[in-house]
């Protein structure tokens, strides 16, 4: 069985407010000294593969990335994990391109990688929230798409999901090959790359394939583009409500928020 | 004339919340460019939703009743939408984020060579088009996007925009679509669903959140809070590190990865204010934080601020709120 993760480097989304910065002009981040992190989402979906792959014989768990130079840390990370290969797809074509270019170009990738029997990503990352990337690759690839699920199984060659409803699970089947969004859940917790596997990680070679590899020869259109890059502030005159003791303040609590007419 | 289609979900029989609110986006942005506003109505026995979506809003409904969509099958809906959509020709197609129809944006967008800005809070028009607003970052930076295609694909964030006044005398042109969907074969079969049952008011409608932190200490203290939501008709929430320590269900987690939500009045009890938090509810109108640290970020974007342990606020709140609300 083919696996293929698709994993995304971010800055770390837990970054606080007041380190934050952007540059209003170019309508970027400035990355500063915050970390780069493999999205949240996609290290979950890392970790739903390698689980599928500890019940599965010959199964092969693909890493696969577009970026540049920082997202290499993201595939040793995963090969450290337990992947057992990965691919870099690296241009300075794929900049900036919005979710329908990268999902073009991921597509591109995983075919060139071969058939596949499963690729997730992660629901959506935690920098654009876009969300979109995933169900657009199953698009460009023909692909049965579920999304926001939180554990997979296999069973005689169809795909057994757990995935969010609105108010509990829904458990669901469908047939391979299939792309499925990740989301995060107890179960899925990314585990912690061992010593072992950080050595026999930094021993597998990482594919890098360029735009002319992927047969793309021009720069993707935007179908969407930013206009302008703000930072909100929400932050807010604050009245302090006091009291001789607790019971005092809660009182006034209540009183205050009655006298501003907004309950009910 | 091509306008503006928004996508609608019913629920126990009615437009959802969410519906309501983006047909009253589309009123908006109609009525700044003197179009009409389209509406979607697809599903099994849903055509005697017609009259409320006039009522709610639309000029036009585009009606696709087969007993095939009881069930939401992605690939089936795309189809059915697909055909609404070369119908109604619409420049701007608006989706509420909310499950299951947000799953169909992203995909309807390839279909229709369409760009898509997901989870936006608002509109602008410039030169005639409209751009979206969409909190990135989780919440720490807002960006203004301009979509480059014919059609502009976007889903709109719940409690973010006001249903239109409800008119009832209001009358919609209706269009049916026959869709033939009966040979498209499911992606998926569902095995099983598993409902928690519950009474409560859903978190993202709530106008009133009670939310609960790390401070709190212990699930029991969640009982305390439901009694306040209860009491205010609200919804009770929850900060990461109380659904992490087993102390509530996640689905009751506010945040960039948990629900997002915007109430009239949001309570944040021993919440320190994580920026990922933040990030789930910022956009309240009112905020109170009960903390007994001055220095927890949530008191910078709180209006109303209680430095003290909560355990010696909530129950005079509670009583004091029982004893006003009861009288009125």
């Amino acid at each position: 069985m083919q696996i293929i993760v698709c994993i995304k480097q971010i800055l770390d989304p837990e970054i606080p407010p007041r380190n934050f910065q952007i540059d209003r002009a170019l309508k970027q981040v400035i990355p500063g000294d915050a970390a780069w992190v493999i999205n949240p989402f996609d290290a979950n979906a890392l970790e739903v593969a390698l689980q599928l792959k500890e019940h599965q014989k010959d199964c092969t768990v693909t890493a696969l990335t577009m970026g540049g130079e920082m997202s290499g840390k993201a595939l040793r990370q995963a090969l450290a994990m337990g992947c057992d290969e990965a691919v870099w797809l690296k241009d300075s074509f794929f900049e900036g391109l919005d979710s329908w270019g990268t999902a073009k170009v991921i597509a591109q990738g995983i075919k060139k990688r071969g058939p596949v029997d499963l690729v997730l990503c992660g629901r959506q990352a935690g920098d654009w929230d876009m969300g979109q990337v995933g169900p657009l690759i199953a698009e460009e690839l023909s692909l049965a798409c579920v999304t926001v699920v939180f554990q997979a199984e296999v069973q005689d060659g169809r795909l057994s999901l757990k995935r969010e409803i609105e108010q509990g699970v829904e458990v669901l089947e469908t047939n391979l090959p299939a792309l499925v969004t990740i989301t995060s859940s107890s179960s899925n917790q990314p585990r912690y790359p061992t010593a072992k596997g950080i050595v026999l990680a930094s021993r597998k070679k990482i594919q890098v394939w360029s735009a002319p590899d992927l047969g793309i020869a021009a720069k993707l259109a935007r179908l969407v583009v930013i206009e302008d890059l703000t930072i909100p502030n929400y932050e807010r005159q604050m009245q302090i409500i006091d009291g001789e003791d607790g019971p005092a303040k809660g009182a006034r609590l209540a009183q205050a928020l009655v006298a501003m007419k907004i309950l009910k | 004339m091509p306008g503006i289609l928004t996508a609608i979900s019913i629920k126990n029989g009615f437009p959802s919340m969410g519906s309501k609110e983006v047909l009253g986006m589309a009123r908006r942005m109609a009525d700044q460019t003197g179009e009409r506003v389209a509406a979607a109505l697809v599903g099994a026995r849903v055509s005697s939703c017609q009259q409320e979506l006039a009522a709610w809003g639309a000029d036009v409904v585009y009606l696709s009743e087969n007993e095939r969509l009881a069930e939401f099958h992605p690939n089936i809906y795309l189809k059915v939408f697909q055909d609404i959509a070369a119908e109604a020709r619409p420049h701007t197609l608006l989706f509420p984020a909310e499950p299951p129809v947000m799953d169909l944006a992203p995909r309807l967008a390839f279909r229709l060579a369409a760009g898509l800005v997901t989870d936006c809070l608002d509109f602008k028009i410039q030169d005639g088009k409209s751009v979206l607003i969409k909190p990135v970052y989780g919440g720490k930076a807002l960006a203004l996007l301009r979509v480059t295609t014919p059609v502009i694909l976007a889903t709109v964030r719940a409690r973010t925009q006001e249903p239109f006044p409800r008119d009832a005398s209001r009358v919609a042109e209706l269009v049916v679509v026959d869709s033939p969907i009966q040979s498209i074969p499911q992606e998926m079969t569902v095995i099983d669903r598993i409902e928690e049952e519950s009474e409560e008011i859903k978190l993202e409608e709530a106008r009133i959140v009670v939310s609960g932190g790390r401070g709190l200490g212990g699930s029991e203290a969640f009982q305390r809070l439901r009694q306040l939501a209860r009491i205010l008709s609200g919804a009770v929430g929850a900060s990461r590190t109380a659904v992490d320590a087993g102390w509530i269900p996640s689905s009751h987690q506010v945040g960039q990865t948990g629900k997002i939500v915007a109430p009239d009045v949001y309570f944040a009890i021993a919440i320190s204010g994580a920026s990922q938090h933040i990030a789930g509810m910022g956009g309240s109108k009112i905020i109170v934080a009960i903390n007994r640290d001055p220095e927890a970020p949530i008191m910078r974007i709180a209006n109303l601020g209680v430095i003290e342990d909560y355990r010696n606020v909530l129950p005079a709140l509670i009583d004091e709120f029982s004893r006003i609300l009861n009288k009125g």
